[in-house]
């Protein structure tokens, strides 16, 4: 009966053009996806257990393995700490401290090569999760039915960092307490999504802001409720993880990590030594009343932190939850079967630029150096820099590869929408300050410019609102704008105007060229199939 | 080919009951890390900040009288906790400022001489700091006060800087009521809004705070 339907609603439509497409592939979606997700199953590699053979040769490949085996030596290492550390506000402190004390025969024995081991562990860690990531990313591991894999160590990725974060709470240190005051009030910003967004009042009716931060601290601050809590989620992370990892082990029969007994006994002895030579760093205690200045959190969390002074808070909270994401749906972009260095220009500037990023940001926030006013259009452009000279090095080599004409390669809506964005984003960052158009403040300025020889635009600006509340700056209304705008003005509106456009009516025009694509596809099957039907 | 269509479109039906049960469980594993469970279900609905905090005197009339006089102190807002304590205290560390002559809105009003702010970063929950010389809120807080310089919030997290002189408007209610200005304009940085409210009253020589604005983790 079922079947039957089945077929019925097959038969519906026609397998053509793109509404006929779309259509059955909504109709297929779940046969297909749970076809295509047992597929990824199969061939799914956490810690690189399916490249044994390589690895003998190439070390890139006995990251997953190095990973795997830092990863026990913290879980053991964490295991042996649970003895002595005390899992409350007023204790955990003192009882690291004491842990910490005397790294030889003190008052605990090896207290502090074992918390060495377990901190530099878990930055070995972050290290080899990020390689193995970078690895995959540059030699397209993700392709040819590895989504998955690349997905599940991203995630692993993830959850290392959360794990970082819930365990240096327990330290109970300023740098820990601040870094979760950070991370808790994050959630809160999902609630105030702006109402022309569909379904936006919804989902701040639901709460679910102040539900997740409820969840991470145990209520509303951060107190015992909140350590004890971060202690089971730091242990339980790791330890799920582990078990799902060697069920799998034991039911593939898969040699569990891919290196030899030599390197994990050169691994171990580098993270002993780091413990004896670098005691781990403590820091001064928690305490709520001060902010230390500059603050800054673990080291991986360094250039997020810088990403968040340069942006509004809710856009920030977006894309710390998005840029994952739109890691994720890159891999369903990038089609083709091609992994070679040369072959895949744009995925290689991704990766360069990310890194780039990180180490730039990572910098600026150690150094303090940030002029809010100034640097995030430069951050914008360059990022649209590196997307178009990865593109242009693609087009040529699909131009070379196909041996086509460079119109018909040309991606025409991709490469104006890039332009637009970074000039639109310029534009307004520079010229959108609204206070700019106020055409009584407008006579003003050039006065407050003279007076005040040191002064720079947006200081007089500033000035003005202050000393001349009748000019109403800091809320200009509707009224004083419709006066006169000038010119710049449209021409901004403009760049938003063709920013929207732009990828909509490429949407559309792909859209038409991958039905087409479909189309052409079938009737070459079907030709074939009538050809072999014919010969026979 | 049909007929292994046939068969994965079976097991992809069956498993749907399976991956509807999975997120039944879920929910209820969720559930479980909520941490609202004093008065059973009907505590769900109860606003942890709704717990209703008592009065607190933070300072006397005497201790700001000269122009930017500050007096940091620290509120304890109770909050429902989920637990057998039921109540818990979060320390909300505050400013009372008292302002010069000219920034004074309504020179008969007493109350209109201090501002009286929760140092709670609206940003991303930091403990903003009062800074009153311009080297330091150029050099570490990026921003260039325009003359005459008077005493700033700063914030060292994300540098976010409130001018305690204005009020912003602010779109909508917070916390239920309604307020047409807020101390402490947003003046550089990333901040959404001025920095959290606390209501305040004067009685004979001392002050006292009545209640605090909820949200911000203490």
């Amino acid at each position: 009966m079922l079947i039957k339907f089945w077929s019925f609603l097959q038969g519906l439509l026609p397998r053509r053009g793109v509404v006929g497409h779309v259509y059955h592939g909504v109709l297929n979606a779940p046969v297909n996806f749970f076809q295509w997700f047992m597929e990824r199953w199969d061939k799914m590699d956490l810690f690189d257990e399916t490249h044994v053979e390589k690895a003998k040769t190439n070390p890139f490949y006995a990251i997953g393995g190095m990973w795997y085996w830092v990863w026990m030596l913290v879980i053991a290492s964490g295991v042996l700490l649970m003895i002595y550390y005390v899992p409350d506000t007023s204790q955990a402190f003192v009882s690291i401290e004491r842990m910490q004390a005397n790294w030889k025969w003190g008052e605990i024995p090896i207290g502090a090569l074992i918390r060495g081991i377990h901190k530099y562990g878990a930055d070995a860690f972050i290290i080899l999760a990020t390689l193995k990531v970078y690895r995959m990313w540059f030699t397209g591991g993700y392709k040819n039915g590895h989504e998955l894999s690349f997905i599940v160590a991203l995630l692993l990725l993830i959850i290392g960092m959360y794990s970082g974060l819930t365990g240096y709470l327990l330290i109970w240190n300023q740098r820990a307490l601040w870094a979760t005051k950070v991370m808790a009030t994050f959630p809160g910003y999902l609630d105030q999504n702006p109402s022309w967004i569909p379904g936006g009042d919804f989902i701040n009716w639901t709460n679910q802001g102040k539900t997740t931060a409820q969840i991470l601290l145990g209520g509303t601050s951060i107190g015992p409720a909140t350590v004890t809590r971060f202690y089971a989620f730091h242990f339980m992370l790791s330890f799920l993880v582990m078990i799902f990892f060697e069920l799998r082990v034991y039911h593939r029969g898969f040699k569990r990590m891919n290196i030899s007994r030599w390197t994990k006994f050169i691994l171990f002895m580098m993270l002993a030594g780091m413990a004896v030579l670098i005691p781990a760093a403590q820091g001064s205690p928690a305490n709520p009343e001060v902010t230390p200045n500059p603050i800054l959190s673990d080291w991986y969390f360094l250039a997020m932190y810088h990403m968040l002074k340069l942006q509004d808070p809710y856009l920030a909270t977006v894309l710390t939850v998005g840029v994952p994401a739109l890691v994720l749906l890159s891999l369903f972009m990038d089609r083709r079967p091609e992994t070679g260095f040369k072959e895949r220009a744009i995925a290689n500037w991704i990766g360069i630029g990310g890194l780039i990023y990180f180490i730039v940001f990572s910098f600026l926030i150690i150094n303090s150096i940030a002029d809010l006013h100034r640097d995030a259009p430069l951050w914008y452009y360059s990022m649209g820099l590196f997307l178009l000279i990865g593109y242009f090095q693609d087009w040529g080599y699909v131009m070379k590869r196909d041996g086509k004409q460079w119109w018909e390669t040309f991606h025409v809506f991709f490469v104006a929408f890039l332009l637009v964005s970074m000039s639109a984003n310029t534009l307004f960052h520079y010229f959108g300050d609204i206070r700019e158009w106020n055409v009584a403040a407008a006579a003003e300025l050039p006065k407050v410019l003279a007076a005040h020889p040191g002064f720079t635009q947006d200081q007089a600006l500033d000035f003005l609102e202050k000393t001349k509340p009748t000019l109403n700056l800091w809320l200009t209304p509707a009224a004083t704008l419709a006066k006169g705008m000038p010119k710049g003005m449209e021409l901004w509106k403009l760049h938003v105007a063709l920013w929207l456009i732009i990828p909509a009516v490429g949407t559309v025009v792909g859209l038409f060229r991958w039905g087409a694509k479909r189309d052409a596809l079938l009737d070459a099957a079907a030709a074939k199939a009538k050809a072999k039907t014919a010969g026979a | 080919m049909q007929e292994t269509t046939r068969r994965t479109l079976l097991k992809a039906l069956t498993s749907l009951p399976i991956v509807g049960g999975a997120v039944a469980l879920q929910h209820v594993i969720l559930r479980y890390f909520k941490p609202t469970m004093a008065g059973g279900l009907k505590a769900m609905a109860a606003d942890p900040d709704s717990a209703g905090s008592s009065e607190q005197e933070i300072a006397d009339v005497s201790e700001l009288t000269q122009p930017w006089e500050f007096k940091e102190f620290i509120y304890i807002r109770k909050s429902v906790e989920y637990s057998s304590r039921k109540f818990q205290g979060a320390k909300i560390p505050a400013f009372i400022v008292r302002l010069p002559e000219e920034y004074i809105a309504d020179k008969k009003d007493p109350k209109a001489a201090y501002v009286v702010v929760q140092r709670i970063c609206p940003h991303l929950g930091c403990t903003f700091n009062f800074i009153p010389n311009s080297e330091e809120l150029a050099g570490g807080y990026n921003y260039k006060a325009p003359a005459p310089f008077h005493p700033y919030f700063a914030c060292p997290c994300h540098l976010s800087v409130y001018d305690p002189t204005r009020p912003q408007v602010i779109a909508g209610t917070v916390a239920g009521k309604a307020f047409d200005k807020l101390p402490g304009k947003v003046v550089s940085g990333p901040a959404p809004r001025p920095p959290r409210t606390m209501s305040f009253d004067i009685r004979g020589s001392k002050i006292y705070i009545t209640d605090t604005e909820g949200g911000g983790v203490g």
